[in-house]
Protein backbone atom coordinates (compact mmCIF):
# COMPACT_ATOMS: atom_id res chain seq x y z
CA UNK A 1 0.00 0.00 0.00
CA UNK A 2 1.38 3.34 -1.21
CA UNK A 3 1.88 5.10 2.00
CA UNK A 4 3.01 8.95 0.60
CA UNK A 5 3.30 10.02 -2.61
CA UNK A 6 5.17 12.87 -4.76
CA UNK A 7 3.76 13.78 -7.40
CA UNK A 8 5.63 16.29 -10.18
CA UNK A 9 7.27 18.53 -7.50
CA UNK A 10 8.94 21.84 -9.12
CA UNK A 11 10.85 24.53 -6.85
CA UNK A 12 13.22 27.06 -8.69
CA UNK A 13 15.57 28.59 -6.58
CA UNK A 14 18.66 30.90 -7.84
CA UNK A 15 20.62 28.24 -9.37
CA UNK A 16 18.92 25.25 -8.60
CA UNK A 17 15.87 23.64 -9.59
CA UNK A 18 13.90 20.30 -8.05
CA UNK A 19 12.70 19.40 -11.19
CA UNK A 20 9.60 17.42 -11.41
CA UNK A 21 10.31 15.03 -8.88
CA UNK A 22 7.93 12.04 -8.18
CA UNK A 23 8.40 9.19 -6.18
CA UNK A 24 6.08 6.74 -3.82
CA UNK A 25 6.61 5.27 -0.57
CA UNK A 26 5.77 1.82 0.44
CA UNK A 27 4.08 1.32 4.14
CA UNK A 28 6.18 -0.95 5.84
CA UNK A 29 9.18 -0.30 4.23
CA UNK A 30 12.77 1.61 4.95
CA UNK A 31 13.37 3.75 1.73
CA UNK A 32 16.69 5.40 1.36
CA UNK A 33 17.06 8.51 -0.34
CA UNK A 34 20.12 8.60 -1.56
CA UNK A 35 22.28 11.92 -3.58
CA UNK A 36 25.06 14.19 -2.75
CA UNK A 37 25.34 17.12 -1.21
CA UNK A 38 23.07 20.00 -2.95
CA UNK A 39 21.01 16.96 -5.04
CA UNK A 40 17.73 18.65 -3.49
CA UNK A 41 16.93 15.75 -0.81
CA UNK A 42 16.47 18.71 1.54
CA UNK A 43 14.18 20.52 -0.67
CA UNK A 44 12.24 17.39 -1.28
CA UNK A 45 11.38 16.49 2.24
CA UNK A 46 10.64 20.34 3.01
CA UNK A 47 7.80 20.39 0.15
CA UNK A 48 6.71 17.15 1.74
CA UNK A 49 6.25 18.50 5.12
CA UNK A 50 4.89 22.10 3.19
CA UNK A 51 7.74 23.91 5.05
CA UNK A 52 8.73 25.69 1.68
CA UNK A 53 5.65 26.39 -1.17
CA UNK A 54 6.83 24.53 -4.45
CA UNK A 55 6.05 25.84 -8.01
CA UNK A 56 4.47 22.92 -8.81
CA UNK A 57 3.55 19.76 -7.65
CA UNK A 58 1.33 18.10 -4.88
CA UNK A 59 2.03 15.63 -1.93
CA UNK A 60 -0.34 12.98 -0.69
CA UNK A 61 -0.59 10.59 2.36
CA UNK A 62 -2.41 7.59 2.10
CA UNK A 63 -4.24 8.67 -0.87
CA UNK A 64 -5.51 12.32 0.61
CA UNK A 65 -3.61 15.55 -0.36
CA UNK A 66 -1.33 17.39 1.85
CA UNK A 67 -2.56 20.81 1.69
CA UNK A 68 -6.06 20.12 2.47
CA UNK A 69 -5.67 17.83 5.53
CA UNK A 70 -2.15 19.25 6.92
CA UNK A 71 -2.85 19.19 10.76
CA UNK A 72 -4.30 15.88 10.42
CA UNK A 73 -1.85 14.25 7.93
CA UNK A 74 1.25 15.94 10.30
CA UNK A 75 -0.27 13.55 13.35
CA UNK A 76 0.61 10.65 11.12
CA UNK A 77 4.15 11.91 10.44
CA UNK A 78 6.97 12.10 12.60
CA UNK A 79 10.25 14.29 11.05
CA UNK A 80 13.75 14.20 12.43
CA UNK A 81 16.85 15.93 11.19
CA UNK A 82 20.61 14.87 12.26
CA UNK A 83 21.41 19.28 11.69
CA UNK A 84 18.25 20.87 14.19
CA UNK A 85 17.63 20.25 17.42
CA UNK A 86 14.68 22.00 19.34
CA UNK A 87 14.60 24.03 22.27
CA UNK A 88 18.62 22.98 23.11
CA UNK A 89 18.14 24.53 26.77
CA UNK A 90 14.75 22.74 28.06
CA UNK A 91 14.28 19.65 29.40
CA UNK A 92 13.25 16.57 27.17
CA UNK A 93 10.75 15.84 30.10
CA UNK A 94 9.14 19.66 29.72
CA UNK A 95 8.90 19.18 25.46
CA UNK A 96 7.28 15.87 25.65
CA UNK A 97 5.17 17.74 28.07
CA UNK A 98 4.15 19.93 25.81
CA UNK A 99 4.18 17.77 22.75
CA UNK A 100 1.91 15.05 23.80
CA UNK A 101 -1.20 17.55 24.27
CA UNK A 102 -1.23 18.07 20.30
CA UNK A 103 -1.53 14.26 19.79
CA UNK A 104 -5.03 12.65 20.62
CA UNK A 105 -3.35 9.53 19.60
CA UNK A 106 -0.60 9.61 22.23
CA UNK A 107 0.36 6.46 23.98
CA UNK A 108 1.81 6.58 27.63
CA UNK A 109 2.73 2.77 27.38
CA UNK A 110 4.35 3.41 23.90
CA UNK A 111 6.13 6.24 25.35
CA UNK A 112 7.65 4.64 28.64
CA UNK A 113 8.73 1.96 26.02
CA UNK A 114 10.90 3.56 23.50
CA UNK A 115 12.17 5.88 26.46
CA UNK A 116 13.14 2.76 27.85
CA UNK A 117 14.38 0.97 24.46
CA UNK A 118 16.54 4.50 23.21
CA UNK A 119 17.79 4.72 26.70
CA UNK A 120 16.36 8.86 27.02
CA UNK A 121 16.87 10.42 30.30
CA UNK A 122 14.14 12.95 30.62
CA UNK A 123 16.05 15.18 32.80
CA UNK A 124 18.68 16.19 30.15
CA UNK A 125 18.01 18.90 27.62
CA UNK A 126 19.02 18.75 23.53
CA UNK A 127 22.20 20.46 24.91
CA UNK A 128 23.35 17.61 26.61
CA UNK A 129 22.65 14.81 23.98
CA UNK A 130 24.68 13.37 21.45
CA UNK A 131 23.54 13.74 18.00
CA UNK A 132 22.43 10.09 18.07
CA UNK A 133 20.76 10.60 21.09
CA UNK A 134 18.59 13.41 19.60
CA UNK A 135 17.37 11.94 16.62
CA UNK A 136 16.71 8.70 19.13
CA UNK A 137 14.76 11.59 21.34
CA UNK A 138 12.82 12.45 17.95
CA UNK A 139 11.80 8.96 16.65
CA UNK A 140 10.78 8.00 20.62
CA UNK A 141 8.40 11.27 20.19
CA UNK A 142 7.32 10.35 16.87
CA UNK A 143 6.66 6.80 17.91
CA UNK A 144 4.59 7.40 21.14
CA UNK A 145 1.75 9.21 18.94
CA UNK A 146 1.94 6.24 16.47
CA UNK A 147 3.23 7.81 13.50
CA UNK A 148 2.67 5.79 10.53
CA UNK A 149 5.61 7.25 8.50
CA UNK A 150 8.56 8.68 9.82
CA UNK A 151 10.67 11.03 7.66
CA UNK A 152 14.22 11.84 8.32
CA UNK A 153 16.89 14.52 7.23
CA UNK A 154 20.27 12.95 7.25
CA UNK A 155 19.76 11.14 10.41
CA UNK A 156 22.85 9.60 10.79
CA UNK A 157 25.13 12.65 9.40
CA UNK A 158 27.30 13.72 12.45
CA UNK A 159 26.70 10.19 14.19
CA UNK A 160 30.20 7.74 14.75
CA UNK A 161 29.95 4.57 12.99
CA UNK A 162 28.81 3.09 16.34
CA UNK A 163 25.63 5.12 16.76
CA UNK A 164 24.57 4.90 13.17
CA UNK A 165 25.25 1.40 13.36
CA UNK A 166 22.45 1.43 16.14
CA UNK A 167 20.76 3.88 14.68
CA UNK A 168 19.88 1.51 11.61
CA UNK A 169 19.32 -1.14 13.71
CA UNK A 170 16.61 0.75 15.64
CA UNK A 171 15.12 1.37 12.28
CA UNK A 172 14.58 -2.40 11.73
CA UNK A 173 12.77 -2.40 14.65
CA UNK A 174 10.41 0.05 14.01
CA UNK A 175 9.92 -1.85 10.40
CA UNK A 176 8.86 -4.77 12.40
CA UNK A 177 6.30 -2.52 14.34
CA UNK A 178 4.82 -1.56 10.63
CA UNK A 179 6.31 2.04 10.55
CA UNK A 180 7.33 2.75 7.28
CA UNK A 181 10.65 5.16 7.49
CA UNK A 182 12.20 7.38 4.31
CA UNK A 183 15.52 9.24 5.09
CA UNK A 184 17.61 10.84 3.27
CA UNK A 185 21.28 10.30 3.36
CA UNK A 186 24.74 10.45 1.44
CA UNK A 187 26.17 7.77 3.37
CA UNK A 188 25.56 5.02 0.69
CA UNK A 189 26.23 2.01 3.09
CA UNK A 190 23.13 3.56 5.55
CA UNK A 191 21.36 2.38 2.38
CA UNK A 192 23.48 -0.77 1.56
CA UNK A 193 22.73 -2.13 5.46
CA UNK A 194 19.12 -1.52 6.17
CA UNK A 195 17.28 0.10 3.20
CA UNK A 196 14.55 -2.32 1.14
CA UNK A 197 13.77 0.44 -1.43
CA UNK A 198 15.74 3.27 -2.92
CA UNK A 199 15.48 6.81 -4.27
CA UNK A 200 18.01 8.35 -5.74
CA UNK A 201 18.07 11.87 -6.87
CA UNK A 202 20.90 14.00 -8.47
CA UNK A 203 20.91 17.48 -9.49
CA UNK A 204 17.31 18.04 -8.41
CA UNK A 205 16.15 15.43 -10.78
CA UNK A 206 14.99 11.54 -9.43
CA UNK A 207 17.28 8.85 -11.44
CA UNK A 208 15.99 6.20 -9.62
CA UNK A 209 13.28 5.07 -7.54
CA UNK A 210 12.92 1.18 -6.93
CA UNK A 211 13.58 -1.64 -4.85
CA UNK A 212 17.49 -1.90 -3.71
CA UNK A 213 17.60 -5.17 -5.47
CA UNK A 214 16.22 -4.48 -8.45
CA UNK A 215 18.38 -0.93 -8.41
CA UNK A 216 21.50 -3.02 -7.94
CA UNK A 217 20.41 -5.57 -10.78
CA UNK A 218 19.65 -2.37 -12.70
CA UNK A 219 22.66 -0.41 -12.29
CA UNK A 220 25.45 -2.27 -11.30
CA UNK A 221 28.77 -4.03 -12.81
CA UNK A 222 29.14 -7.80 -12.16
CA UNK A 223 31.27 -7.55 -8.56
CA UNK A 224 30.64 -3.78 -7.82
CA UNK A 225 29.69 -2.74 -4.55
CA UNK A 226 27.03 -0.45 -4.13
CA UNK A 227 28.84 2.82 -3.22
CA UNK A 228 30.95 1.74 -6.36
CA UNK A 229 27.74 1.58 -8.18
CA UNK A 230 26.51 5.12 -6.88
CA UNK A 231 30.17 6.97 -7.62
CA UNK A 232 30.06 5.54 -11.29
CA UNK A 233 26.15 7.13 -11.46
CA UNK A 234 26.89 10.39 -9.92
CA UNK A 235 29.93 10.40 -12.52
CA UNK A 236 27.62 10.06 -15.32
CA UNK A 237 28.02 6.55 -16.48
CA UNK A 238 24.51 4.89 -16.19
CA UNK A 239 25.26 2.08 -17.93
CA UNK A 240 25.42 -1.47 -16.22
CA UNK B 1 -4.90 27.12 20.70
CA UNK B 2 -4.87 26.51 24.54
CA UNK B 3 -2.26 24.27 23.34
CA UNK B 4 0.22 26.26 21.05
CA UNK B 5 -0.32 29.31 23.79
CA UNK B 6 1.26 26.23 26.41
CA UNK B 7 3.99 25.52 24.01
CA UNK B 8 4.94 29.53 23.48
CA UNK B 9 4.85 30.38 27.04
CA UNK B 10 6.68 27.08 28.68
CA UNK B 11 8.61 26.07 25.45
CA UNK B 12 9.89 29.35 23.80
CA UNK B 13 9.34 32.23 25.96
CA UNK B 14 12.57 33.54 27.53
CA UNK B 15 12.15 33.85 31.38
CA UNK B 16 13.55 37.73 30.84
CA UNK B 17 9.92 38.30 29.11
CA UNK B 18 8.12 37.76 32.37
CA UNK B 19 10.74 39.64 34.58
CA UNK B 20 10.30 42.76 32.64
CA UNK B 21 6.50 42.64 32.69
CA UNK B 22 6.42 44.43 36.11
CA UNK B 23 8.74 47.43 34.05
CA UNK B 24 4.96 48.07 34.01
CA UNK B 25 5.28 49.73 37.56
CA UNK B 26 7.96 52.71 36.45
CA UNK B 27 4.44 54.25 35.60
CA UNK B 28 5.04 55.12 39.50
CA UNK B 29 8.50 56.75 38.98
CA UNK B 30 8.24 60.62 39.42
CA UNK B 31 10.51 62.30 36.80
CA UNK B 32 10.45 59.75 34.32
CA UNK B 33 9.73 59.06 31.15
CA UNK B 34 6.21 56.91 31.86
CA UNK B 35 6.06 54.97 28.14
CA UNK B 36 9.70 53.75 28.53
CA UNK B 37 7.87 50.89 30.69
CA UNK B 38 5.78 49.59 27.40
CA UNK B 39 9.23 49.71 25.45
CA UNK B 40 11.34 47.60 28.16
CA UNK B 41 7.74 45.19 28.11
CA UNK B 42 7.86 45.14 24.60
CA UNK B 43 12.12 44.90 24.42
CA UNK B 44 11.33 41.56 27.24
CA UNK B 45 9.00 40.14 25.00
CA UNK B 46 11.71 40.32 21.98
CA UNK B 47 14.10 37.99 24.47
CA UNK B 48 11.36 35.63 23.36
CA UNK B 49 11.54 35.92 19.87
CA UNK B 50 15.41 35.86 20.20
CA UNK B 51 14.88 32.48 21.88
CA UNK B 52 12.68 30.99 19.66
CA UNK B 53 14.96 31.67 16.90
CA UNK B 54 17.55 30.10 18.79
CA UNK B 55 16.00 27.15 19.73
CA UNK B 56 14.48 26.46 16.00
CA UNK B 57 11.07 27.01 17.51
CA UNK B 58 8.90 28.21 14.16
CA UNK B 59 9.89 24.83 12.20
CA UNK B 60 9.26 22.59 15.58
CA UNK B 61 5.75 24.30 15.90
CA UNK B 62 5.15 24.22 11.82
CA UNK B 63 5.47 20.21 12.23
CA UNK B 64 2.99 20.46 14.91
CA UNK B 65 -0.77 18.98 13.58
CA UNK B 66 -1.92 22.39 13.33
CA UNK B 67 -2.63 24.84 10.67
CA UNK B 68 0.56 27.21 9.83
CA UNK B 69 -1.77 30.31 10.63
CA UNK B 70 -2.46 28.68 14.10
CA UNK B 71 1.54 28.88 14.89
CA UNK B 72 1.13 33.14 13.79
CA UNK B 73 -1.92 33.19 16.06
CA UNK B 74 -0.12 31.36 18.90
CA UNK B 75 2.87 33.73 18.54
CA UNK B 76 0.18 36.81 18.61
CA UNK B 77 -1.74 35.46 21.90
CA UNK B 78 1.36 35.13 23.56
CA UNK B 79 2.52 38.95 22.90
CA UNK B 80 -0.82 40.42 23.67
CA UNK B 81 -0.98 39.00 26.90
CA UNK B 82 2.43 39.97 28.30
CA UNK B 83 1.51 43.11 27.17
CA UNK B 84 -1.78 42.95 28.77
CA UNK B 85 0.33 41.87 31.89
CA UNK B 86 2.51 45.19 31.87
CA UNK B 87 -0.32 47.25 30.89
CA UNK B 88 -2.11 45.89 34.43
CA UNK B 89 0.92 46.98 35.75
CA UNK B 90 0.63 50.42 34.57
CA UNK B 91 -2.70 50.66 35.54
CA UNK B 92 -2.31 49.86 38.80
CA UNK B 93 0.40 52.66 39.05
CA UNK B 94 -2.13 55.24 37.27
CA UNK B 95 -5.18 54.47 39.62
CA UNK B 96 -2.64 54.76 42.86
CA UNK B 97 -0.98 57.83 40.86
CA UNK B 98 -4.68 59.46 40.38
CA UNK B 99 -5.55 58.64 43.92
CA UNK B 100 -3.47 58.14 46.48
CA UNK B 101 -0.70 60.43 45.41
CA UNK B 102 -3.29 63.19 43.69
CA UNK B 103 -1.63 66.37 45.32
CA UNK B 104 1.81 64.89 45.63
CA UNK B 105 3.86 67.63 45.20
CA UNK B 106 7.00 65.63 43.35
CA UNK B 107 4.59 64.46 40.53
CA UNK B 108 3.35 67.87 40.38
CA UNK B 109 6.13 69.32 40.21
CA UNK B 110 6.82 67.08 37.04
CA UNK B 111 8.08 68.20 33.45
CA UNK B 112 7.69 65.47 32.19
CA UNK B 113 3.74 64.04 30.75
CA UNK B 114 1.93 62.93 34.23
CA UNK B 115 0.90 59.36 34.59
CA UNK B 116 -2.77 59.16 33.46
CA UNK B 117 -4.92 57.72 30.94
CA UNK B 118 -3.66 59.71 27.85
CA UNK B 119 -0.38 57.89 29.13
CA UNK B 120 -1.86 54.54 29.35
CA UNK B 121 -3.50 55.14 25.83
CA UNK B 122 0.56 56.13 24.27
CA UNK B 123 1.26 52.79 26.17
CA UNK B 124 -1.37 50.80 24.18
CA UNK B 125 -0.32 52.79 21.02
CA UNK B 126 3.27 51.72 21.67
CA UNK B 127 2.32 48.11 22.30
CA UNK B 128 0.21 48.41 18.89
CA UNK B 129 3.37 49.26 17.22
CA UNK B 130 5.68 46.40 18.66
CA UNK B 131 2.76 44.20 17.01
CA UNK B 132 2.76 45.76 13.82
CA UNK B 133 6.34 46.87 13.55
CA UNK B 134 8.06 43.73 15.05
CA UNK B 135 5.91 40.87 15.52
CA UNK B 136 4.23 41.59 12.18
CA UNK B 137 7.73 42.27 10.67
CA UNK B 138 9.48 38.95 12.08
CA UNK B 139 6.46 37.46 10.34
CA UNK B 140 7.75 38.39 6.81
CA UNK B 141 11.02 35.83 7.08
CA UNK B 142 10.25 34.12 10.69
CA UNK B 143 14.08 34.51 11.35
CA UNK B 144 14.86 37.97 10.87
CA UNK B 145 14.19 40.15 14.20
CA UNK B 146 16.79 42.81 14.50
CA UNK B 147 15.54 45.19 11.38
CA UNK B 148 11.99 44.57 12.91
CA UNK B 149 13.15 45.65 16.17
CA UNK B 150 15.22 48.85 14.89
CA UNK B 151 12.24 49.81 13.08
CA UNK B 152 10.12 49.44 16.06
CA UNK B 153 12.36 51.51 18.40
CA UNK B 154 11.91 53.80 15.57
CA UNK B 155 8.19 54.02 16.25
CA UNK B 156 8.19 53.75 19.73
CA UNK B 157 10.49 56.51 20.70
CA UNK B 158 8.51 59.19 18.17
CA UNK B 159 5.71 58.09 20.11
CA UNK B 160 7.42 58.84 23.49
CA UNK B 161 8.35 61.86 22.08
CA UNK B 162 5.37 62.95 20.57
CA UNK B 163 3.09 62.11 23.74
CA UNK B 164 6.13 63.74 25.69
CA UNK B 165 5.84 67.40 24.28
CA UNK B 166 1.93 67.38 23.35
CA UNK B 167 1.17 68.79 26.76
CA UNK B 168 3.43 71.31 26.51
CA UNK B 169 1.66 72.95 23.46
CA UNK B 170 -0.42 75.77 24.73
CA UNK B 171 -4.34 74.65 24.59
CA UNK B 172 -3.42 70.94 25.03
CA UNK B 173 -2.33 71.15 29.41
CA UNK B 174 -5.48 69.39 29.76
CA UNK B 175 -3.44 65.78 27.93
CA UNK B 176 -1.51 66.04 31.28
CA UNK B 177 -4.45 66.02 33.63
CA UNK B 178 -3.93 65.23 37.32
CA UNK B 179 -6.08 63.07 39.51
CA UNK B 180 -9.69 62.73 38.25
CA UNK B 181 -9.42 66.40 36.54
CA UNK B 182 -10.95 66.17 32.55
CA UNK B 183 -11.89 62.59 33.29
CA UNK B 184 -14.41 61.95 30.57
CA UNK B 185 -11.64 63.43 27.88
CA UNK B 186 -9.40 61.06 29.55
CA UNK B 187 -11.60 58.35 29.21
CA UNK B 188 -12.26 58.85 25.83
CA UNK B 189 -8.18 59.13 25.07
CA UNK B 190 -7.60 55.52 27.23
CA UNK B 191 -10.67 54.24 24.93
CA UNK B 192 -9.19 55.52 21.46
CA UNK B 193 -5.58 53.71 22.30
CA UNK B 194 -7.11 50.83 22.81
CA UNK B 195 -9.15 50.66 19.84
CA UNK B 196 -6.11 51.67 17.75
CA UNK B 197 -4.02 49.44 18.94
CA UNK B 198 -6.61 46.72 18.97
CA UNK B 199 -7.10 47.12 14.91
CA UNK B 200 -3.62 47.55 14.45
CA UNK B 201 -2.73 44.34 15.69
CA UNK B 202 -5.60 42.73 13.74
CA UNK B 203 -4.16 44.25 10.75
CA UNK B 204 -0.98 43.08 11.54
CA UNK B 205 -2.08 39.71 13.16
CA UNK B 206 -3.51 38.82 9.16
CA UNK B 207 -1.02 40.44 7.26
CA UNK B 208 1.81 38.25 9.18
CA UNK B 209 -0.34 34.89 8.76
CA UNK B 210 -0.52 35.77 5.00
CA UNK B 211 3.09 36.07 4.52
CA UNK B 212 4.06 33.32 6.92
CA UNK B 213 1.80 31.03 4.35
CA UNK B 214 3.78 32.14 1.55
CA UNK B 215 7.45 31.95 2.71
CA UNK B 216 9.39 29.20 2.79
CA UNK B 217 11.09 28.00 6.19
Amino acid sequence: MTIAEVRNLVKRYPGFTLNNVSFQLESGRITGFIGRNGAGKTTTIKAMLNMIHTDSGSVYYSGRPLEENEADIKKQIGYSSGTISWYPRRKIRDIVEIVRAFYDTWDEEAYAKYRELFAIDESKTPNELSEGMKVKVNLMLALSHHAKLLILDEPTSGLDPFSRNELLEIFEEVKNEGVSIFFSTHIISDIEKCADDIIYISKGSILAAMEKEVFIQTYSKEGESLEDTMLRLEGGDHHA
Amino acid sequence: MRDILRKEMKLSASMITYLFIPFGLLFLVPGYPVLCSAFFVCLGIFQSFQNACEANDIVFSVLLPIAKKDVVKGKYIFVCLIEASGFLFMILSVFIRMTVFRESAVYRANALMNANLFALANACIIFGLFNLLFVGGFFRTAYKFARPFVSFIAGAFAVIVIAETLHHVPGLEMLNAFGFEHFAFQVSLLAGGIIISALITFCSYRKACDHFERIDL
